[in-house]
């Protein structure tokens, strides 16, 4: 059994550095190259690009970022409306610019009339009514028959 | 050049960059082996050495000069030191033995301290210290820095730093006696 003897550390001797392996050869030379390269850019853009920022107060710079997140919500309220094209041509002119294929296939699908539409057509004109009956008035009430009592109230 | 020629050169923008580049040639030998010490591995010290000076530079424009200069950047390079042991625990969920292991291990595998059992011993005993001890240790052993001054980098008072060199001290002997006598 070995005898303990007490380790003091004064009676060690003192090393400058404790013997680590040394950095590989250069390193003291490249590492001011490569420190000054992490700071540069840093340094260039921070002036360069955002350093007008730090010049300003803490309120202006607040009141910066408001406006720039405003503008930013304007910005994509305006681009997410649809577009609205106006216009210009007067209705029957621009009727007469839509082709007859689409005007058929247009009534074909919405062939039902609403009452809304009716009240929209222009007043009948007598003359055209005839023209199209080709009736004279004695054939049209034989044809009709009396009016019923609800339709005398209009 | 003297820290203050160097200060004075750093507020010019002109002489920003050499200023600055002959602060990091002064510096770096002591920066890069105060961080080997802490950290072991050559590819820690070296990111944590870098690191450290990016900050410098980041701010030595705000440096009050009530502190020295060589003081304040020591004090920078603790904090990463400490930092990036505290998050190498937090990150592999490490209790507080095991980074000192695994510390242990990288000084077991270096060539130069094959045959210096006696030595190998010491590095290990001191490794197997508390991380802020472990520093407490290294600046007053290794960098001969005065209680002053390691007040000045650990912003801890003369008596605590004292009282944790001499539990550091006792704790290195113990530890080498009992190996010794193990073997």
């Amino acid at each position: 059994m070995h005898m303990k003897t007490p380790f003091r550390l004064d009676d060690h001797p003192r090393r400058p550095q404790p013997p680590l392996a040394s950095p590989p050869a250069g390193y003291f030379d490249q590492l001011p190259r490569q420190i000054m390269a992490r700071v540069q850019p840093e340094a260039t853009s921070e002036s360069v690009t955002w350093g007008w920022l730090t010049n300003l107060s803490r309120p202006l710079r607040t009141a910066l970022a408001s406006a720039v997140v405003l503008g930013g919500f304007s910005t994509a309220f305006y681009l997410s409306q649809p577009t609205i094209q106006t216009p210009n041509l007067p209705p029957t002119t621009a009727l007469a610019t839509v082709p007859d294929a689409a005007l058929i296939e247009y009534l074909a699908v919405n062939n039902q009339l609403e009452t809304e539409d009716l009240a929209s057509l222009p007043l009948p004109d007598d003359n055209l009514m005839a023209y199209f009956l080709q009736a004279s008035p004695q054939e049209l009430e034989a044809a009709l028959g009396p009016p019923t009592l609800d339709e005398a109230y209009y | 050049m003297e820290d203050q020629e160097i200060l004075l050169k750093f507020q010019d923008p002109a002489a920003r960059n050499v200023a600055f580049n002959q602060l990091v040639r002064k510096y770096q030998q002591k920066v890069y082996w105060h961080v080997r010490k802490m950290v072991v591995d050559h590819n820690d010290a070296d990111d944590l050495t870098q690191d450290t000076f990016v900050k410098v530079w980041n701010h030595l424009g705000n440096f009050r000069q009530d502190a020295s200069l060589y003081t304040w950047i020591y004090r920078i390079a603790t904090n990463e030191c400490l930092s990036f042991l505290q998050s190498k625990r937090r990150k592999f969920f490490l209790p507080l033995n095991d980074v000192g292991a695994e510390l242990a291990a990288k000084i077991e595998a270096d060539p130069l301290l094959a045959g210096h059992e006696i030595e190998r011993k010491l590095q290990k005993a001191i490794l197997r210290l508390p991380d802020k001890q472990r520093l407490v240790f290294n600046l007053k052993y290794y960098d001969d820095m005065t209680y002053e001054q390691m007040a000045d980098v650990t912003g801890t008072s003369v008596g605590a730093l004292k009282a944790s060199y001499h539990h550091a001290v006792k704790k290195i002997e113990q530890y080498v006696t009992e190996e010794s006598s193990a073997d």
